[in-house]
């Protein structure tokens, strides 16, 4: 990370934490944090954009009550850690900023933790992303990878030269999460898919896929980090490679597929730098259980959950085409899921030499 | 049948012949039994334990059965019981004590004392109603203890409200016979009168006995829970360790109990054959008789049952005698039928007021160890309450307290004294039901925190408190069965929050909660468990009427309890916010990498002042903005915590502002006994009553913070 970004970082620190001491010393006045609300009830579904995006309620973070002076406090301590961090030119993840903030309050009497767990925590890190308006990954807080790729790309990160396309039949690379200090150097494939997960993804890679059909194999390892996401949206957007996704045919899997496609609400304010509304989610459709006749034995009865968040999402507006509409249907008539490696069933070489490349015909990927 | 001819031959031989020498003793003789008649009272005295009066419990029921008694007297004739009792050591070498009791009751007629003194089996309580006494045996038992046990007579004073004069005797009960034997016997003039009031009665015996600690704190738990429940009465009580008062905190007396006829569907062949012959040689016919004799029977109602009964004989012959078997039918038809439930004209409640009266101005007898590591300031306060209990009282009937010398409430200089516990909040409820046959009232009372430090459950039985055998009372069933969470707080809560004892191992949770329970059940039958009289069992439906009354009391402190939670977690919450000052000042002056030791001092006074506006704005109906704050002016700025945090005071403030005056209402009330007890006409009532205590505020306000 650039030194100049950095730079950036603690000087906003720095003035929130002015203006809050002007307001006590000169002004007498309660100091005020203003940051948009974060949640459900505060992300909208924007036409143009097609993504979540956040809303503009906002809400006031003071020391005014009992009960906010703790967040408050909270969001000031996250603040200066991030800029202590950030001085010291070191990088953290997001649980070792939990570690390198804790502490007990209070006295003998009445003791409680700074933080109650590791989401207070996370929560004050989002707050100081919403105070300054930076990302995370500016300041070099970052979690754990788990994120996947393999395929002709070539990654630089901190002057080195990561290759993802050696070994790529047997091996995949970790997606930084310092996704702030990587940078794409070199991409020779025709378009970028993207699974579920890492089981699959082995699966497909081993198959000799990626050389086939020259393809980049990525996985979020169930819900993407936040790098394993920007990654995507900078193949699609600044590379212009069109982003398949690949999910199990349950609305989780969905859910899952949706995430690249269209952001999610706790991240719903970063959307603009998250969500690739270009991708597109061909499978696994529900339809797909019937059309490629996976076995009774290897389908899985849908809980009340699953029919809970199927109804749901049928009244979402991103999902209200009529292809949408009709797999969901199916899936609250059937009540029956299925998931990617249901298609072992039919042999392991079936998904990616049969499957994968029946569903990319038709979108003329290959 | 050949076999028991021997046996009877042998029976008639023995009673015949005068017992044969021992030496020619026979086959026949060894099998000789002896039948003899034995007097009631050298039944009693041999059977002591039927009467309670075993080992080192016989102070201990000498003192209840003469308190029982006295009060009795008093509440036939709706007299305010003025007891005076006195319990001494005469002579310690001997295990002698002296034995003194006066009341201001009916007092007895000279020609009856005697009788009514030593005679067993005698009393003017053999009546359907309740009583406290009620078989004649205690005074009896006292007075043949004294008599077997020691020289002394038994001294008496009386004054009946038939006669002019008080009437002085010494009795001893003659054991052998039943009788009493009168050693003395004169009119006392004026001028020797022991006895103030107009009426009254007072005796005085010499007991043998050894007291140990145990029945001694079971004697001043009698006296102290007896005054509970009979707040109306004025007791003194005389031992060792001091004289202990035991103030009127009321004027309002129970209805007294009337005399019922019996319900029909508790009627035997002898109560039958007694209605009977009770109006035998009058011409009334029989279902008249019946219609009499039974209550919830009309005369046609009776005439169906006769007929049901299908008996042979002319309704209208008023002269001919019933067989056994002609009336058993009747008894047998009246089982069967259907009747009105029974009334309770015949029971007598505590009832709402006064049991709230009692519950709120709890006195207690505590060693004075107890005393010293409580607050100092608390006794104190005690005595300055106690006093004004007492000034109101008499402000107010003056005339209806007999000027019997009050001594001082506190008796310092032993090692007990007198203490009132008030509690925060009271209330009641009862139920009326059919249990043993018998018409029931249970009354349920509860009090809650305040003076009230530790967990205990009062029982009583027609007025009377039951003291042994807690564990295997049905009241004890019913307060381990009936869920905590009735009171609107988890079990963990009331461990942690509410415990006054953390270090408490018991697991009953409810043990830890300071509360008081008190279960009253009124019953011409109640259903004791054993002879003794000391526990309860579960009968009938008696169990599910209490716990029904336990789950409504504690749903009405539910309230009180949330208040409390919300309040307290308030207050952690206060206490812990100051410990975020030094994360938000040390997170700014990090930051900017300056200290300025301004910012820590001006956001503590910033916060402090709005918080403090904020909290008396919210609660502006419970502190008393007016008040002088002492923290403020004196606290330095950094502390946060103090004013408007501190519970109890903000607790006691709150109630004594919302909430009427109760207790000076009802004393108001005074003058009409009539207030007839709503507990009789409704099948439940209830009641929840917060204590107030305007007038110690000031006090109370200024101890919580030295």
């Amino acid at each position: 990370m650039s030194s100049e970004k950095k730079n950036e970082v603690i000087l906003i620190i720095k003035k929130i934490m002015k203006k809050i001491s002007e307001d006590v010393i000169i002004q007498k006045q309660m100091p005020i944090l203003d940051l948009p609300k974060i949640g459900y009830d505060n992300t909208v579904w924007s036409n143009e954009k097609r993504m979540l995006t956040i809303g503009d309620k906002k809400i006031e973070v003071s020391p005014d009550s009992v009960k906010k002076i703790p967040t408050f406090a909270q969001y000031l301590v996250m603040a200066n850690a991030i800029k202590k961090l950030l001085d010291e030119d070191m990088e953290s993840t997001i649980r070792g900023m939990y570690y390198a903030t804790l502490s007990n309050v209070g006295d003998e009497k009445n003791r409680q933790k700074f933080w109650n767990n590791q989401d207070n925590s996370d929560d004050a890190i989002k707050a100081v992303e919403l105070l300054t308006g930076i990302p995370r990954e500016e300041f070099s807080v970052t979690s754990k990878p788990k994120g996947m790729i393999s395929g002709p790309i070539k990654l630089r990160v901190g002057g080195d030269i990561i290759d993802c396309n050696l070994g790529s039949r047997s091996t995949s690379q970790l997606i930084p999460t310092n996704i702030g200090d990587v940078q794409i150097d070199d991409v020779k494939a025709d378009f970028v898919m993207v699974v579920e997960k890492d089981t699959v993804l082995s699966n497909i890679r081993k198959s000799g896929f990626i050389q086939k059909y020259n393809a980049i194999l990525m996985t979020g390892s169930g819900e993407p980090d936040r790098a394993t996401r920007i990654m995507v949206k900078t193949l699609n957007e600044s590379w212009n490679k069109p982003v398949v996704v690949f999910a199990d045919a349950d609305p989780w899997g969905l859910g899952i597929a949706l995430r690249y496609k269209i952001g999610s609400e706790s991240l719903s304010y970063d959307s603009d730098r998250l969500v690739t509304p270009n991708a597109q989610v061909l499978g696994m459709m529900f339809s797909d259980i019937y059309e490629y006749n996976i076995p009774e034995v290897a389908r899985l009865t849908a809980t009340d959950e699953d029919i809970n968040r199927a109804n749901d999402m049928k009244k979402k507006p991103w999902l209200q085409n009529k292809k949408w509409q009709k797999e969901l249907n199916l899936f609250l008539n059937k009540k029956e899921k299925c998931e990617l490696d249901a298609f072992f069933k039919h042999g392991f070489k079936y998904l990616a030499e049969t499957y994968l490349p029946q569903k990319l015909r038709q979108v003329g990927l290959i | 049948m050949k076999s028991l001819k021997p046996a009877t031959s042998v029976l008639k031989q023995g009673e015949q012949k005068p017992p044969s020498n021992p030496q020619q003793s026979t086959k026949i003789d060894k099998y000789k039994i002896i039948y003899s008649k034995k007097a009631e009272s050298e039944f009693f005295v041999d059977n002591s334990a039927l009467a309670g009066f075993t080992g080192e419990r016989i102070l201990y029921m000498a003192v209840r059965e003469l308190i029982e008694n006295a009060l009795d007297s008093c509440e036939t004739f709706s007299i305010l019981p003025s007891i005076k009792i006195s319990l001494k050591t005469h002579d310690q070498s001997n295990d002698l004590w002296i034995l003194d009791c006066e009341d201001n009751g009916t007092g007895i007629s000279s020609d009856k004392l005697p009788v009514a003194v030593c005679s067993f089996l005698t009393s003017a309580k053999y009546m359907e109603k309740q009583q406290r006494g009620l078989f004649g045996v205690g005074l009896k038992m006292v007075a043949a203890f004294s008599t077997k046990d020691t020289d002394f007579p038994i001294k008496v004073w009386s004054k009946s409200m038939e006669e002019a004069d008080e009437c002085y005797f010494e009795l001893r009960t003659d054991i052998g016979t039943n009788k009493p034997i009168v050693l003395l016997k004169k009119q006392q003039h004026e001028a020797e009168s022991q006895i103030e009031g107009p009426s009254g009665f007072r005796i005085r015996v010499v007991l043998r006995a050894r007291l140990l600690p145990i029945t001694k704190n079971k004697i001043y738990d009698y006296v102290t829970q007896t005054s509970i429940v009979n707040p109306y009465a004025f007791i003194t009580f005389e031992t060792d360790d001091g004289v202990f008062s035991f103030d009127r905190r009321t004027s309002i007396m129970p209805t007294s109990a009337k005399e019922i006829l019996p319900h029909p569907s508790d009627m035997d062949l002898q109560t039958l054959k007694k209605a009977i012959s009770k109006y035998s040689g009058q011409k009334i016919s029989l279902p008249k008789i019946l219609c009499y004799s039974f209550q919830k029977l009309s005369h046609e109602k009776a005439k169906e049952i006769i007929s049901n009964a299908n008996l042979d004989f002319d309704l209208k012959d008023t002269k001919i005698s019933y067989s056994e078997h002609d009336l058993i039918k009747i008894v047998n038809i009246c089982k069967k039928t259907k009747f009105q439930n029974p009334n309770t004209d015949h029971l007598s409640p505590i009832g709402r007021e006064i049991l709230t009266i009692g519950m709120m101005s709890e006195y207690t007898i505590v060693s004075n160890k107890n005393i010293e590591t409580m607050h100092s300031s608390n006794s104190k306060r005690d005595t300055v309450m106690a006093n004004e209990v007492k000034k109101l009282d008499q402000d107010k009937d003056d005339r209806n307290i007999p000027k019997i010398e009050t001594h001082n409430i506190g008796v310092y200089k032993s090692n007990f004294s007198v203490k009132v516990l008030q509690p925060v909040l009271t209330a009641y409820t009862s139920r009326t039901g059919v249990i043993n046959n018998r018409p029931t009232i249970i009354e349920t009372g509860l009090a809650y925190g305040g003076d009230i430090n530790s967990f205990k459950l009062y029982r009583f039985a027609n007025k009377i408190p039951l003291l042994y055998d807690e564990g295997s009372d049905v009241a004890r069933e019913v307060v381990s069965e009936v869920e905590i969470n009735k009171l609107g707080i988890t079990k963990k809560q009331a461990k942690e929050q509410f415990s006054t004892n953390k270090e408490s191992k018991r697991d009953r949770v409810f043990e830890v909660l300071p509360i008081h329970i008190f279960f009253h059940i009124c019953s011409t039958k109640i259903p004791y468990k054993t002879a003794g009289k000391e526990s309860i069992a579960s009968e009938g439906e008696l169990k599910y009427y209490m716990k029904s009354c336990l789950s409504e009391l504690y749903r009405k402190l539910s309230t009180q309890i949330r208040k409390e939670l919300k309040l307290m977690e308030a207050e952690n919450k206060m206490k812990l916010y100051k410990h975020y000052l030094p994360f938000i000042v040390g997170a700014i002056t990090e930051s900017l990498g300056i200290k300025n030791s301004k910012l820590d001092e001006s956001f503590s006074l910033l916060i402090e002042n709005h918080l403090t506006k904020k909290s008396s704005v919210v609660d502006y109906d419970v502190v008393n903005d007016s008040e002088p704050n002492p923290d403020l002016a004196s606290a330095p700025s950094l502390s946060l915590s103090h004013k408007p945090v501190d519970l109890k005071k903000r607790k006691k403030l709150a109630i004594s502002n919302n909430v009427s005056e109760i207790k000076a209402e009802t004393i108001k009330n005074t003058k009409s006994n009539k207030t007839s007890s709503n507990s009789k006409s409704s099948n439940s009532n209830s009641s929840l009553v917060v204590s107030d205590k305007p007038k110690e505020k000031g006090s109370v306000y200024k101890n919580k913070h030295k």
